[in-house]
């Protein structure tokens, strides 16, 4: 966290009202029991829900969408999006998106151009949902990387803070239209306060699980009989993988006119790894099941250094099956130590 | 943004001829709309236009940039379409993709290349690359199984082969008939009759799943080494890019690490033979 100041609720939701058009903001609404990211547009800012955990949309899907023509120009590019209300796991994951798709000898363009006309406003969790377990896998419920700018709502004021060149600009521009007033030495205690108090919630009501290095080897273990277990439930609907921060893998779909379409697609479904005489490794359902965390916990920390599960646990909220992976690791756990 | 780099866009080639090898195996030979080189393992993407693509590793030497042949095996949704296109008709290829056949290892070495059916597409790109760098290599080995002589393919390739100083071939089919002169058998049978010096030598393996796995038994039994022994990798490569995750093999995308792996390489991974 670097510079930044604070303004009203009023003048910061007067703010984007007013910058609806210049810009495709994004923001967390509450519908019922339901919190995900809306387009707002001049009269909607003020029903943004500020500092609230995870939206239930990943952050992925800004970068990827579901479904995107590849071989055409990318759309307009006078409208940046801002996408405010990130959490710390969707920032996170971006570690992992950014090493798979900017990778230096295939960079995404889609995806290059997206990251870059982005500008992604973290936010402190203040609250936590049933299933949240990021601080057991080395993460925070606030922005530590990843973000442009972080905010936190405290007694009806909204304090951002920059944390790069994107943010500097932003800032600016607020500051040439608002009022904003600097941050004392005791805003920032009261937001450190704050975020101590969620991290050590997070920390007491997962204390069971084994952290993110233990399931890995955890997962090693020779013995299937939890995995059969577990994956009877499991009837390949590929939810756990769609609403997943970090699983991108997706099929190429061809279009008349040699075009392609990149459309997000799972592991868990079956035929995801067959090949054309019939030959397939993730044949069985079990193993395919077993496939998602081999590679989250196992593979793509091996390959690329970052983590593949921030513990943002919408695979548990999302499972039509009730399987919890949380359940499943701390069984595995106290079946690896009996 | 206005010109993107293609990385998903096809490069259109026109099917210049297609040659017959044996009732499931024909030969494309493609002329791309501009110059396409590749190493010898690498592979391509072939795009019939709005129906589907596939990965094929160009059979055709490397050396040659303004036409490429890909031979192809009528076995599943996109090949039984592809074995209905008639020359003239325009393909899309993107590529080439993945890593090839490391030839600066083979220098100086004895080069035993175990391939079955429609395996040989790779090996014959490999085979003339060996060609143009005969001087350097010892001697180059070819064991190479089909199902029936009606099966083998690139039977004038095979002939040519024969002619050249250093190289052998050696075949079998797993059921003769009355016009086959030479071993009868799966393709193993043939590493038992062959001369080389497996200290001085690297193994090459190509072909359907189940004969790669006792092919590289038989090899390791014979002593050769896990990392001089070099498998084509067959899994559903998608992108291309080491993105989409179609082939991921453990921790390798084999599209991006592969297809080209030595045995070393990948023989604690889970279902490498599926």
């Amino acid at each position: 966290m670097k510079e930044g100041f604070h303004l009203s609720e009023a003048q910061w939701t007067h703010f984007l009202e007013n910058h609806s058009e210049k810009y495709n903001i994004y923001a967390p609404v509450r519908h019922d029991k339901i919190i995900d990211y809306e387009l707002i547009n001049k009269v909607g800012a003020g029903e943004i829900d500020y500092n609230i955990p995870r939206p239930i949309t990943p952050l992925k899907l800004f970068f990827l969408p579901v479904k995107e023509n590849v071989t055409l120009d990318i759309g307009d590019p006078s409208r940046k999006n801002i996408i405010i209300g990130v959490p710390s796991c969707d920032l996170i994951a971006l570690d992992l998106l950014d090493e798979i798709y900017l990778n230096e000898s295939f960079p995404d363009p889609y995806y290059l151009y997206r990251r870059e006309n982005t500008i992604l406003i973290g936010a402190d969790c203040y609250g936590v949902l049933e299933h949240c377990h990021c601080t057991s896998y080395g993460g925070n419920p606030y922005p530590t990387k990843n973000y442009d700018l972080v905010l936190s709502l405290l007694n009806d004021r909204v304090y951002l803070l920059g944390n790069n060149k994107k943010a500097e600009d932003f800032l600016d521009e607020i500051k040439s239209n608002t009022e904003t007033s600097e941050v004392s030495d005791d805003d920032l205690e009261n937001i450190f306060s704050k975020r101590k108090e969620i991290r050590k919630k997070l920390a007491e009501m997962n204390a069971n699980l084994p952290d993110y290095k233990e399931t890995s080897e955890l997962i090693k273990e020779p013995d299937e009989s939890i995995w059969e277990k577990y994956s009877k439930n499991c009837v390949s609907c590929g939810a756990c993988a769609a609403i997943c921060p970090t699983c991108t893998c997706f099929l190429l779909v061809d279009r008349p006119g040699f075009e392609k379409v990149r459309q997000l697609d799972a592991c868990q479904y079956p035929g995801f790894s067959r090949v054309a005489a019939g030959g397939d490794h993730l044949k069985k359902l079990s193993e395919r099941f077993k496939n998602r965390y081999l590679c989250k916990y196992v593979w793509k920390p091996e390959k690329f250094g970052s983590i593949a599960c921030t513990g943002c646990g919408r695979c548990i909220e999302t499972c039509i099956g009730e399987i919890n992976k949380n359940e499943l690791f701390v069984e595995l756990a106290s079946a690896v130590e009996a | 943004m206005n010109a993107l780099p293609g990385i998903y866009k096809p490069l259109k080639a026109k099917v210049e001829n297609i040659i017959e090898e044996s009732p499931l195996i024909r030969t494309f030979v493609l002329r791309p709309e501009y110059e396409f080189s590749f190493k010898t393992g690498e592979f391509i993407e072939l795009t019939l236009d709005g129906f589907g693509e596939a990965p094929f590793t160009p059979s055709s030497s490397p050396l040659e940039r303004d036409k490429m042949d890909v031979t192809i095996m009528k076995t599943g949704y996109v090949t039984d379409r592809l074995h209905q296109i008639k020359p003239g008709e325009i393909l899309g290829i993107r590529g080439p993709f993945g890593r090839g056949y490391p030839l600066e290892k083979f220098h100086g070495k004895e080069v035993v290349i175990l391939g079955g059916g429609c395996g040989f597409a790779p090996i014959r790109s490999l085979m003339y690359n060996l060609m143009a760098i005969r001087d350097k290599l010892k001697k180059v080995i070819l064991c190479y199984g089909a199902k029936t002589p009606e099966e083998c393919i690139y039977k004038p390739f095979v002939s040519e082969v024969r002619s050249i100083e250093k190289f052998e071939v050696y075949r079998s089919v797993d059921h003769a008939d009355e016009t086959w002169e030479e071993k009868e058998g799966v393709v193993t049978v043939l590493l038992d009759d062959i001369q080389v010096n497996i200290k001085e030598s690297v193994a090459v393996v190509c072909g359907p799943p189940v004969m790669m796995k006792f092919g590289t038994f038989k090899l390791l039994e014979m002593g050769f080494g896990e990392e001089d022994i070099y498998l084509s990798m067959e899994k559903n490569m998608s992108c291309g890019l080491g993105k989409c995750g179609h082939c991921m093999m453990g921790d390798y995308f084999v599209c991006k690490e592969g297809p080209v792996f030595t045995y070393r390489e990948i023989k604690d991974y889970p279902n490498i033979w599926d």
